[in-house]
């Protein structure tokens, strides 16, 4: 069985962990791959530079406050390109601002969460998340190795 | 009957022949000189001339003889008496020539004037010392008299200002209009300010300017409408004002720059907070009970100080979101709000039986979602810190003037009278921690709800008793505070 593939988007590390650490307690069989600012997000969805090869992800967690290129631009670059919109987005920031949340959603975000402050309130929405995405919803079958004629395409 | 009629004229007549002898004076002349009429009939009537005009009198007396018709003696001169007793008194004097067979004789009319010199006087030290400018003007604005308030107001001697036209006073731009605004004053005169919401300025002589008030005062004269203008260096008044308005200013900007500052550090604090926390929690969970109980008790004590600021930073930042995040007020059903927070309670009203009685309550202009925080902090409060008895809780308003006094009273343990205002402040509790739940920012947050809405809140309290919490709202809005 293939694992499902998850790309966290996140710059603080300790974050990153927080998340890692509860998806690795979870039953399934996930792959977490992290990238901590906005280039090397798209670099390692069109798999460029040091991430040639990296097969492509089958759910996106995206924080919006990250360095070089905000999250809210990597938002409009995958959901403008045909070959990548169809990866569901979670939005997993801190901000809660009613600006932040309709922006994302007007993007093509999947869904919006604020990170809670409470450890167990994050574990058990990291947990649903896990439960709803990875294994109530059905997602498109993964394309598999990414392909480099598509690179360029609008 | 002639004679009696001579004798009981109110004024003093003095008649005298061409030498100037006295030939003929009446009662009155013997009252105001002093003199009985024995001592001065066939005298010269220069006996009733001051010395320091008798030398001129005979000179004025010999003129008047050469060209005789009635008129008032010494015109443009002050006139004097002479009293037997060396007082001088103020006169004035109508002559009138006579002519009779034996000669020409004249007639004088003496008025003593003491009374009305004494108001003039009095008069012009009033205007005189006025703290404030006056100036007198004709309709033509022609300056017919000026106090020294004046000369020192703008420079001027009242030589250089007499028989000039006012406009010298207004600065060069308001000059060419100055004459349409007297022409209007003129077709409707009445006692008012000038230039109602305008900013009035008066020019010096040098030529620099200075902001003016200038009431207007209409006097009808035999010759015309005449204006008094009393007028006021406000100068001092609008730096002070200015001051003020700056002082106003800056605090309300300091004030933001707070609140600001409350935000951010609050709302910034959150992320690093969040991961102290965190992973606290996840050392407790991964490693409680694989290190020795020192290590666990540590670890406890890192996880709960971690939960305690989480919750501080997270009030704070509630706190300082009343000012930065509130909503622009609009007609708020208070019932509604109250039956809605009740519904809220529900659950635990049951439970410890209590029973809120509410009054009929008004629809006022407000932050309809800081109305809900107001009375939700406030019955939360009364049930938090209920007695022995089931809770009680009665909320009323009544109408005070442009505001509402609302109440929110019940018969829980009381606040000593000492906590009365401190209550109100950020993080005070009353109780040590454990006994009550919070971290005393509800009454905190309430105060600047009703503060921002341009309320007051306050509270009275008997100890087993129980406290009424009052507070004031506009009934409509206004202007808010904030």
């Amino acid at each position: 069985m293939n694992p499902i593939r998850v790309l966290l988007v996140e710059d603080n590390p300790a974050d990153a962990d927080l998340t890692r650490e509860t998806l690795e307690t979870g039953k399934l069989f996930l792959e977490l791959s992290v990238v901590a600012d906005g280039i090397a997000a798209m670099d390692f969805l069109h798999g460029r530079g040091k991430h040639i090869g990296q097969p492509r992800p089958d759910l996106i967690l995206l924080d919006l406050n990250l360095p070089r290129k905000p999250g809210r631009e990597v938002l409009i670059e995958i959901k403008g390109d045909p070959d990548l919109r169809s990866i569901p987005i979670v939005i997993l920031t801190s901000s809660d601002a009613e600006r932040d949340i309709v922006q994302s959603y007007a993007l093509g975000a999947n869904c919006y969460i604020t990170k809670p402050v409470d450890l167990r309130a994050f574990q058990s929405i990291v947990r649903t998340l896990e439960g709803f995405w990875l294994t109530i919803v059905k997602l498109p079958p993964t394309l598999g190795r990414f392909n480099p004629a598509s690179e360029g395409s609008p | 009957m002639l004679r009696l009629v001579v004798e009981s004229c109110p004024s003093g007549l003095v008649m005298v022949d061409s030498s100037g002898a006295i030939v003929l004076v009446n009662a009155e002349t013997e009252r105001l000189f002093g003199y009985p009429r024995e001592e001065l009939l066939g005298r010269s009537v220069d006996v009733l001339v001051p010395e320091r005009f008798r030398g001129g009198h005979p000179g004025h007396r010999a003129q008047y003889a050469s060209e005789p018709t009635t008129r008032a003696m010494g015109v443009g001169r002050d006139l004097f008496g002479l009293r037997r007793d060396g007082s001088e008194f103020p006169v004035e004097i109508g002559l009138n020539p006579i002519r009779m067979p034996d000669g020409d004789y004249v007639l004088s009319v003496i008025v003593d004037i003491t009374e009305r010199k004494l108001a003039e006087k009095r008069f012009h030290l009033a205007v005189e010392s006025c703290p404030s400018g006056m100036v007198m003007v004709d309709e033509q604005g022609e300056i017919l008299l000026v106090n020294a308030e004046t000369e020192r107001m703008f420079g001027y001697a009242r030589g250089e200002l007499v028989g000039q036209r006012i406009e010298l006073l207004v600065p060069q731009r308001y000059r060419e209009g100055h004459p349409e605004h007297r022409k209007q004053f003129a077709q409707c005169p009445a006692r008012r300010a000038m230039g109602a919401g305008r900013n009035l300025y008066g020019l010096r002589k040098d030529g620099s300017e200075f902001p003016v008030e200038i009431g207007l005062n209409p006097i009808p004269t035999d010759t015309g409408i005449v204006t008094l203008s009393v007028i006021v260096d406000i100068s001092e008044r609008q730096r002070i004002d200015d001051a003020l308005a700056n002082h106003a200013r800056e605090l309300q900007r300091s004030n933001e720059d707070l609140e600001q500052f409350a935000y951010v550090a609050s709302h910034d604090l959150q992320e690093p907070l969040r991961m102290v926390a965190s992973y606290t929690q996840l050392l407790a969970d991964r490693y409680e009970g694989q290190l020795d109980a020192k290590a666990d008790k540590y670890i406890h004590y890192a996880v709960e100080g971690a939960r305690r600021m989480q919750q501080l930073v997270g009030d704070l930042l509630a706190y300082s979101r009343v000012g930065t995040q509130g909503k622009r007020p609009q007609p708020t059903d208070i019932a509604a709000t109250v039956r809605a927070t009740i519904h809220a309670h529900g659950a635990a009203l049951q439970e410890c039986g209590g029973t809120i009685d509410v009054g009929p309550l008004p629809t006022i202009d407000a932050d309809p979602a800081q109305m809900a925080q107001l009375f939700q902090n406030l019955i939360g409060n009364a049930l938090k810190f209920r007695g022995e008895d089931p809770p009680r809780i009665r909320i009323e308003a009544s109408r005070e003037g442009a505001m509402w006094h609302f109440s929110v009273a019940d018969n829980g343990i009381g606040i000593e009278q000492q906590y009365w205002e401190r209550i109100f402040q950020v993080f005070q509790r009353l109780h040590e921690r454990g006994r009550f739940e919070g971290n005393g920012i509800g009454l905190a947050i309430s105060k600047k709800i009703v503060e921002r809405h341009g309320g007051h809140i306050w509270l009275e309290s008997a100890e087993g008793v129980g406290t009424t919490f009052h507070f004031t709202l506009p009934a409509a809005w206004q202007e808010y505070a904030r």
